[in-house]
């Protein structure tokens, strides 16, 4: 069991080391800092450009091989992910926001996951029952709804609420407020601040869970072994949860790996809709900018998510599935 | 009489492409196997109902801006930031644009783009799909892995960094959301074509010395027919939902076009002060991709009664 685990995690940090080495060269492609000295006055000529980039190993008319090669070696031997076009460490901006995003692809990951899977087996156990029909049609709705308009529904629904109902603790904007002091105080204000933008990721997470966990958990209520641990005594519950569920899970489990790129582009979208300073809105500045050393930083942390959730997901099926464990 | 007829339509759907000798009987079962598909397809209501709204924002697309006299570049310097009002039926924004115009042009581009991405995609994932299956071995080893590569990257940070540079035309970024969105579908497609190639006909075109390229073209993928045509209307979901994701964000279509996408980004900042910029946008694009799931869950019960869950998973 443990070696297919290591098996498994050493597969994932090789195809880290590929997605961030592959975003490395898409970038140096796509990306052009040149361009920002386009607007500067007095016009810099193309050598004076070209040296104010060098320091920061973005020179142009170095050939690409032996920039990918310094920065290889900085992240590999370092772990120093280079510095921006004007200079700023990579390290230090990613430092921070790399918490903050986390914290928010984390809980929605979790809450998505515990709450569709619940909703699936509730609604599967009671297929075409009122609740089984009316959270069917609101998960179809939900499902088909772009991030950036349940983002912003989210927005409108919460300063509403703050208006008549006077609330005060929906926060649209932000991930902390500036004049908290003192630990627990803290804590609470950023607790507050994350209430909405993960409840908008969450509503995007949930559905695919739901839909599918329902769909899985109908295929295997009817199987022979479900009706034959019910025969031996169990309630249709018991028999559920024990049997029916244990097999319906394995595929769901597998899919969160999957599913991680998706929350991650929701951050994006929540993080610029909210304004948080987190990895994905340093990503859209960062391309916006031209800052090809910021670009890979992000999309390493986006694979690395990736590969940390798809472990997850392996040692769950470990557990779940003896097939794996024998073999 | 029905329970007859749907007893028959998978024999007869699988059965397809052999009978070639009898060609008039061949005729009229396909007619009958057309008309039962559409009255399985009409005994759904919500997809009914999903084609009429799709036709009706179609129209509104095709023929929006018939009623009126502004285009969606025309600033109207008299009206900024109005509410709705008779003489800009959906209001205006900022800039004096108005918001009808906007929606008719933005809905216009947004479905171009979601079509042709998602035929596109289908074409590509089909082969390439149904070519790893069916050639087996290595080239089905090396294109999973590949394909499992690019599910697993984010791609659509990638999607990102490639349209910023290259976008603002929305014709290269029907190129681009194609190059990163064929992955789930071929995926699904290689799935179901690995039992296609175990099929007697298959093996006996083969025997006959018929070449794998017309193999897969002729035998493999119009068997995948209800699958392509399924996955086809989803993917029309997702081209939506990706391109208004990329262009809410500027990396998709950029002004001075407009699509819904961007149209959602301009309401973005004052969705309490002027609601209407917002909301009809949200509106529009919420009922293109619920109308074009209802469908996609029609075609899905009228072509494959066998199919139960179908593949409601993948969603970027």
């Amino acid at each position: 069991m443990l070696r297919h685990v290591t098996r498994k995690a050493a597969g994932w940090l090789l195809m880290i080391v590929v997605a961030t080495n592959a975003t490395y060269f898409l970038a140096s492609w796509f990306l052009d800092p040149r361009s920002n000295f386009k607007e500067l006055r007095p016009v810099r000529s193309e050598a004076q450009i070209d040296r104010a980039l060098a320091p920061y190993n973005l020179d142009p008319t170095v050939p690409l091989v032996h920039r990918w090669w310094d920065w290889f070696t900085s992240v590999t031997l370092h772990f120093d992910w280079g510095k921006s076009p004007t200079g700023v460490s990579v390290n230090g901006e990613v430092g921070y926001r790399a918490l903050i995003s986390a914290e928010l692809v984390v809980v929605a990951t979790v809450l998505s996951v515990v709450i569709g899977v619940a909703l699936g087996v509730y609604t599967a156990a009671r297929q075409y029952g009122w609740a089984d029909r009316v959270s069917q049609a609101v998960s179809i709705v939900v499902f088909n709804v772009p991030t950036s308009v349940a983002a912003l529904a989210v927005v409108f629904v919460a300063i509403w609420l703050n208006q008549h109902a006077g609330l005060h603790f929906l926060y649209v904007a932000g991930e902390n407020s500036p004049d908290v002091e003192g630990l627990l105080p803290t804590i609470g204000d950023r607790l507050l601040h994350l209430i909405l933008p993960t409840l908008t990721l969450t509503l995007m997470g949930y559905v695919g869970y739901h839909l599918t966990q329902r769909s899985l958990l109908l295929d295997t209520l009817h199987a022979d072994f479900v009706r034959t641990a019910q025969a031996t005594g169990l309630t249709r519950g018991q028999a559920i949860r024990r049997h029916a569920l244990r097999a319906a899970l394995i595929p769901t489990a597998a899919s969160v790996a999957f599913s991680i790129p998706a929350i991650f582009t929701g951050a994006v979208i929540t993080e610029t809709v909210f304004g948080w300073n987190g990895m994905g809105r340093y990503f859209i500045q960062t391309i916006s900018k031209n800052d090809v050393h910021g670009t890979v930083a992000t999309a390493a942390f986006a694979a690395a998510l990736t590969a940390i959730g798809a472990i997850l997901a392996d040692i769950a099926t470990v557990f779940l599935d003896p097939r794996v464990r024998v073999s | 009489m029905t329970t007859n007829a749907s007893t028959n339509a998978p024999a007869n759907a699988s059965a397809e492409p052999v009978p070639r000798a009898a060609g008039s009987t061949r005729k009229r079962t396909s007619l009958g196997l057309g008309r039962l598909y559409l009255r399985r397809f009409l005994r759904n209501r919500l997809a009914v109902v999903g084609v009429v709204i799709f036709a009706l924002l179609v129209l509104f697309a095709a023929l929006g801006s018939r009623f009126t006299s502004r285009t969606y570049t025309d600033a109207d310097f008299t009206a900024l930031t109005q509410q709705p009002s008779a003489r800009h039926w959906f209001g205006t924004n900022q800039g004096g644009n108005d918001i009808y115009a906007c929606a008719v042009h933005g809905l216009q581009r947004s479905l171009t783009i979601a079509v042709s991405v998602s035929v596109l995609t289908i074409v590509v994932a089909a082969i390439i799909g149904s070519g790893a299956a069916y050639f087996g071995g290595r080239v089905e080893r090396v294109t999973l892995a590949v394909i499992h590569f690019l599910l697993i990257v984010p791609s659509f940070l990638i999607l990102a960094l490639v349209s910023h540079r290259l976008a603002g035309d929305w014709r290269v970024l029907i190129v681009v959301l194609t190059v990163f969105g064929w992955m789930s579908t071929a995926r699904v497609i290689w799935s179901v074509s690995t039992s296609l190639r175990e099929r007697d006909y298959v093996k006996a075109a083969e025997f006959m010395g018929v070449g794998p390229l017309r193999i897969i073209l002729r035998h493999i993928i119009p068997n995948l027919g209800s699958l392509l045509i399924v996955n086809l209307t989803l993917g029309v979901v997702a081209t939506v939902l990706s391109e208004t994701a990329l262009s809410f964000l500027g990396f998709g279509v950029q002004t001075p076009d407009v699509s819904l996408g961007t149209m959602l980004a301009d309401g973005a900042g004052t969705v309490t002060s002027a609601p209407w910029l917002f909301a009809f946008p949200a509106g529009l694009v919420v009922l293109l991709t619920v109308s074009m799931t209802f469908i996609g869950d029609g075609l899905r019960d009228a072509l494959d009664p066998t199919s139960v869950t179908g593949s409601a998973g993948g969603r970027r």
